[in-house]
């Protein structure tokens, strides 16, 4: 990235055209894209990008963007950006950024973390990170080891800093016949379970390694959990979103924080979820589990469920 | 075979952004001529046009637009629109609320759309001057949608969900009387029960500069006489833009509905010149042979024409090609049929010109007028034999015929009739 933030010998002509290129945009995006081309302040990044896309997003939807949890909306489903507008959300991006994103990155950056994760590493001159990848029921299935009727993931989106995943409660669960008697409720200590499954899954995704190791799943255990509230009783017909960032990562360890939401109301907080694994020594370059790509660098074939 | 009716009209014109205005202006021949302020340089020897009023398209940002009350547009609409096709948008708002018709009826496999427009050369040309300058990948991504000569068609059809038969007409000031007549087609012949039929320009300096080289325009600099058809001191054309819209309706559907409809559309002919690719042929033979043809068409006979909407641009040797095609088709009766030119008061609208001038007839017959000729002062000696009429006349024409011609000799000529 030569050409990003070094001081321009005539920065007002950059100045003038950022400004114009910005001049829908609230003057705290423009000041911010203007420190960034003058200082290189990749700290000035978000609020660029931020400013962008509240510039395209219809005012009806813009007070999404003032409430919390920004980086976790996503650009199609919660923003209402539809492909073009995301294209026209980019061409600016890169007019004033001066990055280049390729139909491929794009395809792959859903929220606006991720737009803004990105951006910062192209800015930055780093690979931004992988990209999360998505699994089905079915990919979910062949690796835990947790089965139904106990298996509380229908889909699962892995990366190396999050997690989620949804479940839908069907009513035909087994312990809903008794809890409660004519009332059928979740069990937060499942909804805590559920968190932990995704913690398992995310465990299994590859994505913990460490040299010519594996994570082991038959050694995925349950260890504590802390600061846990809940605050919405969930029915048969809410769809539960499961999130896990992970806090620390080191064997035999790994502790996440953990949400489940009902659409966009809160019902489970855990600050605290710590899981314990085992690694073994990985036998084979090709993957036990066909397509998770556990050690091979090949291409996972189930990341194409998405 | 269906019988075809005109139930709904909407219009964005340089005479009135709705019926009650546009029919004032045709009755009290009040024209939307202006000294243009993009014309006012020494290089441009051109000084008058109709713009349509209340709308401001000239930034390149649409988002700069002026767009009046009651509409409004929002961005990720307004993109991929040109000034032509945010006319019509709104042209076909007025429509489809004239014609009374609800969503259901708008949006169905029953009901389609053709349209005209010869594109958008502003938008195409900051769009590719931007090309050239930042290359491809720094190009509004809908830019080619809201220039090409589509733009009207993609656009109404994809805001109005129509879901039966859409294309776009390109044989320039004939484009949208091609559209009404193969419109009317598609209902008679039962492929359809409903068309919208659009015609619609930009009518700004881009669209209207490149006809000064051929010596088509006016150089009037006045614009009470600029647009002056059938007059012998007439010099070229005014040009406009603007959005007309009609809505065409089968018999069972009007029936279905309850709706008084404006006018029939009795049928429609056409023919070419094989003369010239921009100049009409002396003797207006392929118009002559449209208008035969529409008659034919409609099982008309000249006895029986009340009101002839001329196509009549103000251009020396285009008004005299049509005044001999007139007189071949009426033969005795010339010098009875009403004939006018509604270009004096409108510009020519180039492919808006055949659907505004049919919704001009439409109207006339419903609320019972026959819209003058305005601005001649004195009239060219070749008309003589027509009865051009000056002045607009309460007299409620019963079968009207409207004229279209365009480039490469295309000649449309469409009849309507009264309903009873």
């Amino acid at each position: 990235m030569s050409s990003t933030g070094l001081p321009s010998l005539d920065f007002s002509a950059v100045e003038v055209q950022v400004r114009e290129a910005l001049r829908r945009c609230t003057p705290a995006t423009v000041e911010a894209a203007l420190e960034y081309r003058k200082s290189g302040d990749v700290t000035q990044l978000p609020a660029v990008i931020f400013g962008i896309v509240e510039r395209y997003v219809d005012p009806s939807v813009r007070a999404r963007l003032s409430a919390d949890g920004v980086e976790d909306l996503r650009v199609v489903e919660d923003l209402g950006l539809d492909s073009l507008t995301i294209m026209e959300v980019v061409m600016l991006v890169e007019e004033v950024v001066l990055v280049t994103i390729s139909n491929n990155d794009l395809r792959e950056l859903r929220t606006l973390g991720d737009i803004k994760t990105f951006v910062d590493c192209r800015a930055r001159g780093v690979e931004p990170p992988k990209p999360p990848k998505r699994y089905d029921a079915g990919a979910i299935l062949a690796v835990m080891p947790i089965q139904p009727p106990f298996l509380f993931l229908n889909e699962a989106t892995v990366s190396a800093t999050q997690a989620t995943a949804t479940y839908r409660i069907t009513g035909e669960e087994f312990f809903l016949a008794g809890h409660f008697k004519g009332n059928p409720v979740m069990p937060a200590s499942l909804m805590l379970e559920a968190l932990g499954q995704l913690g398992v899954f995310h465990l299994l995704s590859g994505l913990v390694q460490e040299p010519g190791k594996k994570v082991d799943a038959g050694t995925i255990f349950f260890a504590s959990t802390d600061g846990v509230r809940c605050s919405r009783v969930c029915r048969p017909g809410d769809v539960l979103t499961l999130t896990l960032k992970p806090k620390r990562i080191k064997a035999p360890l790994v502790t996440f924080e953990g949400y489940v939401h009902v659409e966009k109301e809160k019902a489970v907080v855990a600050e605290e979820i710590t899981l314990t694994f085992g690694l073994v020594d990985e036998i084979a370059p090709v993957a036990e589990v066909p397509g998770l790509g556990l050690s091979s660098g090949v291409e996972p074939v189930l990341a194409s469920a998405s | 075979m269906s019988r075809v009716f005109i139930t709904g009209l909407g219009f964005i014109t340089s005479i009135g952004n709705d019926a009650s205005c546009v029919e004032t202006s045709l009755r009290e021949l009040r024209h939307g001529l202006i000294t243009y302020p993009p014309f006012q340089k020494d290089s441009i020897p051109v000084k008058v046009a109709a713009p349509v009023r209340e709308f401001t398209t000239s930034a390149p940002d649409a988002e700069d637009w002026t767009i009046p009350a009651p509409y409004y547009v929002k961005r990720e609409v307004l993109r991929s629109l040109g000034p032509n096709a945010l006319y019509a948008l709104c042209a076909m708002q007025q429509a489809v609320a004239d014609a009374r018709l609800q969503p259901e009826d708008v949006s169905n496999e029953d009901t389609g759309l053709y349209a005209a427009s010869a594109g958008s050369p502003g938008i195409m040309t900051r769009y590719l001057n931007r090309l050239h300058e930042l290359g491809p990948m720094r190009c509004p991504p809908l830019g080619v949608v809201a220039s090409i000569a589509g733009t009207v068609q993609f656009n109404l059809v994809a805001q109005f969900k129509i879901k039966g038969a859409s294309t776009g007409f390109s044989s320039a000031c004939a484009s949208s009387a091609h559209a009404l007549g193969f419109a009317c087609d598609e209902i008679k012949w039962g492929r359809q029960k409903r068309m919208f039929v659009v015609g619609a320009e930009d009518g700004d300096a881009d669209t209207i500069l490149p006809f000064a080289s051929m010596r088509a325009l006016s150089l009037n600099p006045d614009p009470e006489t600029a647009s002056r058809p059938f007059d012998k001191g007439r010099d070229g054309f005014v040009g406009t833009g603007g959005g007309a819209v009609l809505v065409l309706e089968s018999e069972a559907e009007v029936m279905r509905r309850g709706v008084t409809p404006y006018a029939e559309v009795l049928g429609w002919g056409q023919a070419s010149d094989g003369h010239n690719v921009a100049i009409s042929h002396p003797e207006g033979l392929g118009l002559a042979q449209a208008m035969r043809r529409a008659l034919t068409d409609s099982g008309l006979k000249a006895a029986q024409i009340d009101y002839i909407n001329a196509h009549a641009t103000s251009t020396p040797i285009g008004d005299v090609s049509e005044c001999r095609a007139l007189r071949a088709v009426l033969g005795e009766h010339a010098s009875r049929v009403a004939v006018s030119s509604t270009k004096a008061l409108t510009g020519h609208g180039l492919s808006l010109a055949g659907a505004m001038e049919s919704a001009f007839c439409a109207l006339a017959i419903r609320s019972g007028f026959t819209p003058g000729s305005a601005h001649i002062s004195e009239l060219d000696p070749e008309c003589a034999g027509l009865n051009i009429v000056r002045t607009t006349s309460s007299v409620a024409p019963a079968i009207v015929l409207n004229n279209s011609s365009g480039f490469g000799g295309a000649n449309v000529c469409v009849a309507l009739r009264r309903v009873a």
